[in-house]
């Protein structure tokens, strides 16, 4: 064990404060004492610790008044927070410049394209009218007249809107225009053959293609007994200028020839995936088949320019091929397949349409 | 304190060296805003600032105190190199390290550590650990006599002992407690 005595000599040799004498035959205990030289090391190392802490605490505290001093001072003159604003912007400058020049490009161009829009808008709205029929004015007539008359004669038509629709496989798929059924809860189509039998059925949407403004239905009714085949095929390739043509359609109740030919391979501003027709349309004729002479289908009506007298638009029926293939086959019920084989390019006008009038549909939209 | 100023840097630094606590005041508030930008700068808050600055101080002052040291630069580049080193330690530690840091500064890269920190963080713990197990009075005497050099005398009449003989057996039973406490934190 180490004493009192003996300890007060291991400090003051390393203290180095030993008188030389001592010193060498302390030195000499060391080299026998394997225990008092390790005390002397630790004592050595731990003395040493000792000088380093507080000499470390101390200066801690120092530069701990030094950091309150700085803080007071740099309160009165706050050159750091312009050092730091001027360091700041010299650093991300760049960066900023960017920022700001994509903030500033997306707001105006935010800005002119919404206002450009809408003015596209409005000349869209202006130029072009959908020929889709809507129920309201004529309800309102019909109770205007009902209430004259004092007769209840308002049942007789509670649908919304109503426009014209085709047969394109024989398993009831039907062709008709996607503003026709946009917001319809219900859809029935009605047709009327030339033995004049009038079939009403179900339908419902299957596809809407807002690009192309064309919807896809399919009857599902029961009472629907499918077709043996198609009388007319539909034509993919572009009809040439001048070439006649004619529509079934449905603005109003009963099935309305009109004809005409094809006035131009763009629609409405250009848009390349219309024809323009010079056939007389209306609303109701939205929808509508169109056919060439031979009775190929060649488009779809869809609307006329109220400013030009005349100026009908029909999509192009290539677009029709190309829409059936996109769409997924998981979406749709039974297969379908389009009409390929025209059974009646040798018949007369009239005959053609005594094959068509029953594919043609009156489509009645109905609104909850 | 009032505003000193040194003709030169080789004035301020002999200041230092000499122990000057003023002139490490200047030194201290001169450069602190540099390091404060510095290390905001690379995802530090000023806390962390001003404990990477300390640090940087002490072994600038430290080193100040080394006769065999000599300062080959700046003091200014000196104590920008060394909070920049130990800021980029600290980053790797926490794995925050992207392999860039924005330098605001000319600085000297470090080969080897100037010191050996592992080590003498150790020491640090266990001895402040030590020491405030140990408490009063043994702090003060074990203090007044290994650093402030008091004799045994001066310490008998400071803490009130009837004689110096009590007080040598005093300080006696406090180095023991200390040294027992001490290894048992530190292990050499």
């Amino acid at each position: 064990m180490i004493t009192q005595e003996i300890q007060e000599q291991i400090e003051s040799y390393v203290a180095e404060k030993m008188p030389a004498a001592e010193k060498a035959s302390f030195e000499k205990m060391m080299q026998q004492d394997k225990h008092l030289a390790e005390a002397v090391r630790q004592h050595q190392v731990m003395v040493n610790s000792f000088a380093t802490f507080s000499r470390r605490t101390k200066l801690k505290k120092q530069f701990d008044s030094f950091h309150k001093e700085w803080k007071e001072e740099s309160k009165e003159q706050p050159f750091i927070y312009t050092y730091g604003v001027r360091a700041f912007w010299r650093n991300h400058m760049t960066t900023v410049a960017v920022a700001a020049s994509v903030a500033v490009i997306t707001v105006f161009s935010t800005i002119f394209m919404t206002n450009y829009l809408r003015s596209l808008e409005h000349q869209q709205v202006s130029n072009y009218a959908e020929l889709k029929k809507e129920n309201n004015h004529i309800k309102k007539r019909l109770s205007d007249i009902s209430a004259s008359l004092q007769q209840d004669v308002t049942t007789a038509a509670d649908y919304a809107a109503s426009a014209t629709g085709f047969m394109i496989s024989p398993n009831g798929y039907i062709v008709t225009n996607r503003h026709v059924v946009s917001g319809a809860d219900e859809v029935y189509v009605e047709s009327t053959n030339y033995e004049n039998i009038r079939q009403r059925y179900k339908a419902k949407v299957i596809h809407k293609d807002q690009k192309l403004d064309l919807a896809l239905l399919k009857i599902s009714d029961s009472t629907f007994k499918p077709l043996a085949y198609m009388p007319y095929a539909l034509n993919t390739r572009e009809t040439d200028l001048g070439e006649s043509v004619y529509t079934l359609a449905y603005p109003r109740e009963d099935i309305v020839y009109g004809d005409g030919a094809i006035s131009a391979h763009t629609g409405n501003d250009g848009d390349t995936s219309k024809y323009q027709i010079s056939v007389p349309v209306n609303p109701g004729n939205s929808g509508a088949p169109l056919l060439d002479a031979k009775g190929n289908l060649v488009g779809i009506v869809t609307g006329k320019n109220p400013n030009e007298d005349g100026a009908a638009f029909a999509i192009k029926s290539k677009h029709l091929f190309t829409l059936v293939q996109e769409i997924p086959a998981d979406s749709l019920l039974e297969p379908l397949t389009l009409p390929r084989k025209n059974y009646m390019h040798y018949l007369r006008r009239p005959d053609q349409i005594k094959k068509l009038q029953g594919l043609v549909f009156n489509v009645k939209v109905y609104k909850k | 304190m009032n505003k000193v100023h040194f003709q030169s840097e080789e004035e301020l630094v002999m200041a230092i060296r000499q122990g000057d606590e003023r002139a490490l005041g200047i030194v201290y508030k001169t450069y602190f805003p540099m390091i404060l930008h510095f290390i905001t700068h690379n995802t530090g808050t000023e806390q962390e600032a001003k404990d990477i600055y300390q640090e940087a101080m002490m072994i600038f002052y430290e080193n100040m105190h080394d006769p065999d040291f000599e300062l080959s630069c700046k003091v200014k580049t000196y104590v920008y190199s060394v909070s920049r080193r130990l800021w980029l330690k600290k980053l790797t530690q926490r794995n925050k390290y992207v392999g860039k840091i924005d330098d605001f500064e000319s600085f000297i890269p470090f080969v080897k550590d100037e010191v050996d920190p592992e080590e003498q963080d150790a020491q640090f713990k266990a001895m402040n650990e030590a020491l405030s197990q140990l408490g009063e009075p043994c702090r003060t005497i074990l203090e007044d006599f290994f650093i402030n050099d008091f004799s045994m005398q001066q310490i008998t009449d400071k803490m009130g002992y009837t004689n110096t003989d009590n007080a040598k057996n005093q300080k006696y039973k406090c180095l023991m407690r200390l040294k027992k406490i001490f290894f048992s934190k530190y292990q050499i």
